[in-house]
């Protein structure tokens, strides 16, 4: 067991920290030089970087846009983040294994409100997993890995919660140490190849919609048909929200009785 | 298959590797990443990236003479590509040295500070002058594609056989001086390498390789560009470089029979088998297939004589530059993988900048088909996402980049832990002092030690159990007698006496984490209970020396530190100054060598040729050595 233990904190740790901080290095730089490109190709050059910068802002803020439309996930989310990032990086038992590895240490939570961030990244990532499940949008719109990621991120914490705040037995601390270790590693391989590496891409996500729309049109037209799936159907075929779907007639027809109504 | 991107994906894999070794390598020093010693000071970095580094790169001049001087334009076709060889490989070599130079941000010394004595001096500055005058000689292709350097292309163009001709000279100084160099140590490169005739075997040497370097870097690039190889021009090459092989040959025998030194051939060391395989690579088989027109004029021909002789002519830099000294004591040595992986990671730099010159301006007559720019090839797309990797130059991109990542974090993992931490100490564990009345201390069993007069401290303290208690300040867990060695178990760094490890196994102690920690603080050693709370019996009573954590002292400095407090009181008190001096207790003898294990040592260190001291004398005349009386040096009397 402590053998294992010892790979997971050696050549194992130092493989999975690396790629992952390689690894967002590289999708930040190659998805700057991709939005560079696309722009280059594209015929419309305006862009309001204003508009994108105060976007990019408002939606990191949760007091503002998400706040009025769901307040609850809104705060549940950004608790969950809180716990998620501030925890592991300013613990003090994490900081004082850096401090013995490679010789620096920074500022430091107390122990106490780091058990607290913590609770609230489990907390957190538990809810979250349950509105994906029982919120029919967000059901039309998930993956398979989007329900799998919460309860991934929560084990490294609550392990962690168990050995910091629990008295067990040699033997159990053994065990939790190793989950704890080998899931960190896990999440961390693949941080950079997963949407978990929005942590290093968020103040690029409005500049990469704004470019978007920049395509020329027709653009995406034959996706499906370059893939070899154009017999796959899509969500656009089975709407899965019990909504109407609205016609284009029809809502042409509504527009046209506005614009009467605004006439008269 | 597509071989270009293949190859390239290959050499960026080495190159992440590479960046790991160095970022080690720049951060714990040249101990940590290889196995050079103060008696190995120069290794595969020197040998192989600086030294064959050079030789390798010597195409550039003897294809600028034989185009621009002895106005052969036949090889006008391979001269822009070997004078850009030579430019990346004397860069490479400048990266190499910097890995190599212990203060490697001290470079730029030897532009100020002079010292026109050493071969050193030349060769750096000829380097120097040489990268240069190469730099000048090639900035005229990639002026070609852009019309603002049109000018700056001219005047180079118009400048180009002063340009060769300083090239020329440049590279026969600091070739030659390359193997000066060792000019200055007789006694270390082993007889059948040196010879006062190394600077002129060195360039000879060089001319031979450049011209092979010229064909094989044409094969292997009509390979992965799937160009028509220039098999004839080559040939040609061959047909030169035969003769150079040949005179190398007799250069190299005839020194060896003018010294008299033929006759180290039949000794059994392995040097002599290292020299057959080196000649025969490096001249005879070179030299033989060369002169087969059938082998010279073939592809298959060339891919043999080519290597071999490449490889036959590194391995005899490696071999001047430090594999076959002598007097390297103990050891022999071998590069460690982080040696021969930055190696690698360099030659793969070079090679990626050349590729991208080839691919990009007009180094060839014919520009190569680029597989990264074709305009009707598919967009590509990722296997497990679907998602569009883009035009083939995105992909690329794309790929070229996860493959640096990936063998980056591999090698992280690769490097040894000790590598990160230790800082390149070697571990010199500490044996037991032997004795009881007279002890005798010598650490690391070298022979050399102090004699301890045990008993007669033991009195002096008062001769009680308090008088142990000055020195022994604990014991392990149910014992009584613990020998300083016990804890202290390294000769110059610190042990850790406490195994934290082994308290919270379930198969050593089997201790919960708050059995020892408090709960609700943060785990640490300030925050858990002392040792003696759980064993009563570590410290002795009336213990003086007060354990501050569980880190123990390396065994020198504990000892100086246990001995060195007292004798510096004693020496104020007793007005007698010798008592805390050095001789007083180090007084260079070896009166154990009549113990079988030290005299077992002894023999062996002297069979390896390592040279064991033979002192009997005081080695400080001005204080008497009493000879201790053979009964208290006994080491069997312990009770």
């Amino acid at each position: 067991m402590q053998a294992w233990i010892d790979f997971g904190e050696g050549p194992l740790f130092r493989f999975s920290f690396v790629l992952m901080l390689l690894g967002l290095g590289r999708i930040f730089v190659l998805t700057l030089v991709n939005v560079a490109e696309a722009y280059r190709r594209s015929p419309d050059k305006i862009l309001n970087y204003r508009e994108i910068r105060h976007k990019t802002i408002a939606w990191l803020i949760p007091t503002s846009r998400l706040w009025r439309k769901r307040p609850v996930y809104s705060g549940i989310s950004f608790l969950f983040h809180l716990g998620l990032i501030l925890g592991p990086l300013f613990l003090t038992a994490h900081v004082n294994l850096w401090k013995l590895s490679v010789g620096f240490a920074w500022f430091t939570l107390p122990q106490g409100l780091a058990n607290l961030l913590t609770l609230a990244a489990i907390i957190g990532a538990l809810a979250l997993f349950l509105m994906r499940v029982f919120y029919s949008p967000a059901r039309a719109l998930s993956r398979r890995q989007d329900y799998a990621w919460p309860l991934l991120l929560a084990i490294p914490f609550l392990t962690g919660y168990l050995m910091v705040n629990n008295t067990l037995t040699a033997g159990a601390y053994q065990a939790m140490m190793l989950v704890h270790l080998y899931t960190a590693a896990f999440i961390m391989l693949l941080i950079p190849f997963t949407k978990i590496a929005h942590c290093v891409l968020v103040p690029l996500s409005q500049l990469v919609t704004a470019v978007s729309w920049k395509f020329p049109a027709g653009t995406g037209a034959r996706v499906l048909e370059t893939l070899g799936l154009s017999e796959r159907p899509t969500w656009v075929d089975k709407p899965r929200l019990d909504i109407a779907p609205v016609k284009l007639p029809d809502l042409i027809k509504v527009q046209s009785q506005k614009k009467e109504a605004k006439a008269s | 298959m597509n071989r270009v991107r293949n190859f390239k994906l290959f050499l960026w894999s080495l190159i992440g590797l590479g960046a790991a070794v160095a970022t080690a390598r720049f951060m714990f020093g040249l101990g940590a990443t290889t196995n050079l010693s103060d008696a190995v000071p120069w290794g595969l970095w020197i040998g192989f990236d600086v030294m064959s580094g050079v030789a390798l790169a010597a195409g550039g001049f003897v294809l600028t003479a034989t185009v621009y001087i002895f106005r052969l334009e036949k090889f006008h076709g391979i001269v822009r590509a070997a004078v850009l060889t030579a430019f990346l490989g004397y860069v490479a070599v400048a990266v190499g040295l910097l890995f190599d130079l212990g203060l490697p941000w001290n470079i730029w010394h030897m532009i100020v500070f002079w010292n026109p004595h050493s071969p050193l001096f030349e060769v750096g500055w000829c380097v120097m002058l040489y990268l240069t005058v190469l730099l000048l000689e090639f900035l005229p292709v990639p002026a070609e594609s852009f019309s603002s350097l049109a000018r700056v292309r001219t005047l180079l163009v118009r400048l180009r056989l002063p340009l060769v001709i300083a090239g020329i000279s440049l590279s026969t100084l600091h070739q030659s001086s390359l193997g000066s160099l060792f000019l200055i140590m007789p006694s270390h490169v082993h007889p059948l390498w040196y010879s006062p005739l190394l600077p002129v075997i060195f360039f000879l040497s060089a001319i031979a390789l450049g011209l092979m370097m010229v064909t094989l870097e044409g094969l292997i690039t009509s390979y992965l560009y799937r160009r028509p190889p220039e098999t004839e021009l080559l040939a040609k090459l061959g047909r030169a470089a035969r003769w150079i092989f040949l005179i190398y040959l007799g250069v190299r025998f005839t020194d060896l029979v003018v010294r008299g030194q033929l006759e180290h051939l039949s000794e059994g060391v392995w040097q002599v088998k290292m020299f057959w395989v080196e000649i025969a690579l490096s001249a005879v088989i070179p030299s033989i297939l060369l002169f087969i027109s059938k082998v010279r004029n073939t592809l298959t021909g060339l891919w043999i004589v080519a290597p071999t002789a490449v490889v036959g002519i590194v391995l005899n830099r490696i071999n001047v530059g430090g594999l076959v000294h002598q007097q390297r004591g103990e050891t022999l040595y071998l590069p460690a993988w982080t040696e021969i992986i930055i190696s690698a990671a360099i030659v793969a730099g070079a090679a990626l900048a050349f590729l991208y010159m080839v691919e990009k301006f007009h180094v060839w007559e014919r520009h190569p088909v680029d597989p990264e720019a074709q305009p009707k090839a598919m967009p590509a797309f990722d296997i497990a996402s679907f998602a569009s990797l883009g035009s083939p130059q995105i992909r690329s991109r794309t790929v070229y980049s996860l493959a640096f990542i990936f063998a980056a974090a591999l090698g992280f993992s690769l490097l040894s832990q000790n590598a990160l931490s230790s800082r390149g100490m070697d571990p010199a564990p500490v044996g037991k002092a032997r004795g009881w009345n007279e002890m005798w201390i010598d650490g690391n069993l070298d022979g050399f030690g102090t004699s301890f007069a045990h008993q007669k401290h033991f009195a002096r303290g008062g001769g009680d159990s308090t008088s142990c208690a000055i020195c022994h300040h604990a014991n392990l867990p149910h014992d009584r007698f613990t020998g300083c060695y016990q804890c202290h178990r390294d000769m110059y760094s610190a042990t850790d006496a406490f195994r934290h490890n082994w308290h919270a196994s379930p198969a050593g102690a089997a201790l919960r984490c708050f059995d020892c920690h408090r709960l609700g603080e943060v785990k640490s050693a300030a925050t858990a209970k002392s040792c003696s709370q759980c064993h009563q019996d570590l410290k002795p009573s009336g213990v003086v020396i007060a354990v501050k954590n569980n880190q123990a002292a390396s065994y020198t400095e504990a000892m100086h530190g246990l001995c060195l407090g007292c004798h510096k009181e004693q020496a104020a008190a007793l007005n007698k100054a010798d008592l805390a001096r050095c001789g007083n207790c180090h007084r260079e003898r070896k009166p154990l060598v009549d113990d079988p294990v030290l005299a077992k040592r002894y023999e062996v260190l002297e069979s390896k040729g390592v040279i064991v001291p033979k002192v009997s004398e005081p080695r400080f005349p001005g204080f008497p050595v009493p000879t201790p009386p053979e009964s208290q040096m006994s080491l069997q009397d312990r009770p």
